[in-house]
């Protein structure tokens, strides 16, 4: 029997049951919608992370400490306290000098600032902790408006999060916060009253993605002024005066040294070399491989789910492929007589169970692209409402789809193999005879 | 040798816990052009017997040579052969796929033996009802056609594939004397064509429609006198 009339028997066979057929492409439509969707969630988290962390260059990031043994996050916003090496000009020099480092920047955090001013509009900060760093392209973010702090935007210009532009009242209309001059204050409590400062002029140049609590982003030269504090006060009995100055730069040094390294495959030669200088040394990528690795796992069990969604299917094609060699049973018979051979029986039955599980997986990947559109359409707004420039995230990747409909056509064709064996091993004569 | 040889043939079923023979040292030799009728009652083992001539069923002993198969020891895909394209079976019951119309049942062994396009199928099944009579009802489901129609579709069926044999087991079986005897006068005209038939009946006048009789009783064959 040739294979188009095996598929076309096997389809008519399948159209006289209409609705038990529907019922059993159900099961498995049920299975297919759920491994695919689970399966596309984590997938496509899990590049939007590769992504995001590729336009930050963070997986190419290499953070140097002075404190040792600090993972990747924690050298993000370590503070130094005087108990590691002390991070200065002269370590960002003898870091630089590291092969198959394409540059670096010292890097700190400022803690000085309470509020941003724009106009009328005073907002605190939520976190008055902000980063600062030379603007020579180490560092990078993803831009919803404007530009990177760079060597023309004069030192006083500075980047906004999202967060704060969505505060400030700029929510969807980010680019018209760009070139906006703004008002820094002091924060009160950072030293006597006698050494408060002027609040500091500001232009923002630029909108990142990030919530308010991220704050700013400044020139580093800008925030070792930010960081020093001055005043005088009484020092002696008779009235002497002396200035006294305090910086956090001055005394512990900068956060970190942040480097950008020339590919991938140079991140353990530079976290080697860098470590034997004594620092402590930390990659951006192990960060994105430890968030990849949860999104597998979760992918794993989630997809796992799904499976056994599939299997309770694949019981049900064992069912109803039972079901038809009973009652096609005096039709076997016939078949048999007029010169089917076992093989071709069991042929027949299995096609006919790949052809249900393959239009479950068909019109379950279907759906699986609608359910998508739809979650897209929801989250699309929700992104929109943050500023943030990327859409439609879930994305069901095509050899995904594929495989779902390949998955499920070989689990209804192993689900049929069983009732199949059972047709072909009929004895023609007693199948002839049943009534 | 002759077209159908059947030598010492044995055949035993096991029917609750009874041993019960169904062919008991049956020899038989048919010629090509034959018309012969095996006749006997009920549970005699001639239905036991089509089956093992037509290689749906198999001899725990004996041999069974038709048209030079050795049916006997033959496997599964060369019995199934034999029986797809060497010759036709007429059941009583017609055994028609109720789901198909006339023409694709008709069709079904050229479909099953891989015979063919779509196209040459459909003439050859058209040929075959019109040999029958039935060219005009070819789209009719076997629910639309009468006793005597169906089992003149049935007898289409087995000559789609110009089979060298035809085996009729009490082919008038489920119809009234005018049908079963339309139906009688179609194998009869088959056989004058050239067709060898086989048929098995427990009715007289079909019987005596044969050249040759041959009847059965408990699994012994036996030549009825002045038939030969």
């Amino acid at each position: 029997m040739k294979l188009t009339d095996q598929f076309r028997t096997g389809w008519r066979n399948l159209s006289r049951q209409k609705l038990r057929t529907s019922l059993t492409i159900f099961a498995i439509v049920i299975g297919a919608v759920s491994v695919t969707v689970m399966l596309s969630l984590v997938t496509s988290a899990k590049s939007f992370l590769v992504t995001s962390a590729e336009k930050t260059g963070m997986d190419k990031r290499v953070i140097v400490t002075g404190n040792t043994g600090l993972d990747y996050r924690e050298s993000t916003w370590n503070w130094p306290d005087g108990s590691g090496k002390k991070i200065d000009e002269a370590a960002l020099e003898a870091v630089s000098k590291v092969g198959n480092v394409k540059s670096a920047t010292l890097y700190t955090q400022v803690n000085n600032m309470s509020a941003i001013v724009l106009g009328g509009t005073e907002l605190p900060f939520k976190n008055m902790y902000f980063e600062a760093y030379t603007p020579n392209g180490t560092i990078k973010h993803i831009m919803v408006a404007g530009e990177e702090l760079s060597e023309k935007t004069n030192g006083s210009g500075i980047l906004v999060t999202s967060g704060i532009a969505k505060d400030l009242g700029f929510k969807g209309n980010e680019a018209a916060l760009v070139g906006k001059k703004v008002t820094l204050k002091y924060r009160k409590d950072m030293g006597p009253p006698e050494a408060a400062k002027p609040d500091e002029a500001a232009t923002i140049v630029g909108v990142v993605m990030g919530e308010n609590g991220e704050g700013l982003s400044v020139d580093l030269a800008w925030a070792v002024k930010m960081d020093r504090i001055e005043w005088t006060e009484n020092s002696g009995p008779n009235g002497q005066k002396s200035t006294r100055v305090e910086s956090q730069i001055q005394k512990n040094g900068y956060s970190s040294v942040w480097i950008d390294v020339t590919d991938k495959k140079s991140i353990d030669g530079v976290l080697n070399d860098v470590k034997s200088l004594g620092y402590g040394a930390a990659a951006g990528k192990e960060e994105v491989d430890n968030q990849a690795k949860v999104f597998t796992i979760l992918g794993l069990v989630l997809g796992g789910i799904g499976g056994i969604a599939l299997l309770v299917a694949a019981i049900g094609v064992i069912n109803t492929m039972v079901m038809a060699t009973l009652e096609r049973t005096r039709e076997i018979g016939i078949m048999r007589a007029i010169g089917a051979t076992k093989k071709t029986v069991r042929r027949l039955f299995t096609v006919e169970a790949g052809v249900l599980g393959f239009l479950g997986g068909v019109v379950g990947v279907g759906l699986a692209f609608a359910a998508a559109f739809g979650g897209n359409q929801l989250i699309n707004k929700s992104l929109e409402e943050s500023g943030i420039a990327d859409r439609n995230l879930i994305s069901i990747a095509p050899h995904i789809a594929l495989a779902v409909i390949a998955i499920t056509t070989v689990i209804g064709m192993i689900a049929g193999r069983l009732p199949a064996r059972r047709a072909a091993n009929m004895d023609p004569v007693e199948a002839l005879r049943y009534e | 040798m002759a077209f159908v040889q059947c030598s010492g043939l044995q055949k035993t079923y096991n029917v609750g816990g009874e041993e019960v023979k169904a062919l008991d040292n049956v020899s038989l030799s048919v010629e090509k052009g034959d018309f012969i009728a095996i006749c006997g009652p009920s549970g005699s083992g001639k239905s036991t017997l089509a089956n093992v001539i037509g290689g749906l069923d198999q001899p725990d002993a004996g041999s069974v040579m038709v048209d030079g198969v050795d049916l006997a020891t033959a496997k599964d895909k060369q019995l199934s052969e034999y029986r797809n394209s060497h010759i036709g079976f007429v059941f009583q019951s017609f055994n028609l796929q109720a789901h198909e119309s006339a023409l694709e049942n008709v069709i079904s062994p050229l479909v099953i033996g891989g015979v063919g396009n779509k196209k040459e199928r459909r003439e050859r099944g058209q040929k075959a009802l019109e040999r029958v009579g039935l060219g005009d009802r070819a789209k009719h489901k076997p629910t639309q056609l009468s006793g005597g129609q169906r089992q003149r579709v049935a007898i289409a069926r087995a000559l789609v594939n110009d089979p060298q044999l035809i085996i009729a087991d009490e082919p008038t079986g489920n119809l009234d004397s005018n049908r079963g005897a339309d139906v009688m006068n179609e194998l009869e005209r088959l056989n004058k064509e050239g067709i060898t038939l086989i048929i098995i009946t427990h009715d007289q006048s079909v019987a005596n429609r044969a050249k040759r009789v041959l009847e059965i009783k408990d699994g012994r064959i036996s030549e009825r006198a002045g038939t030969r």
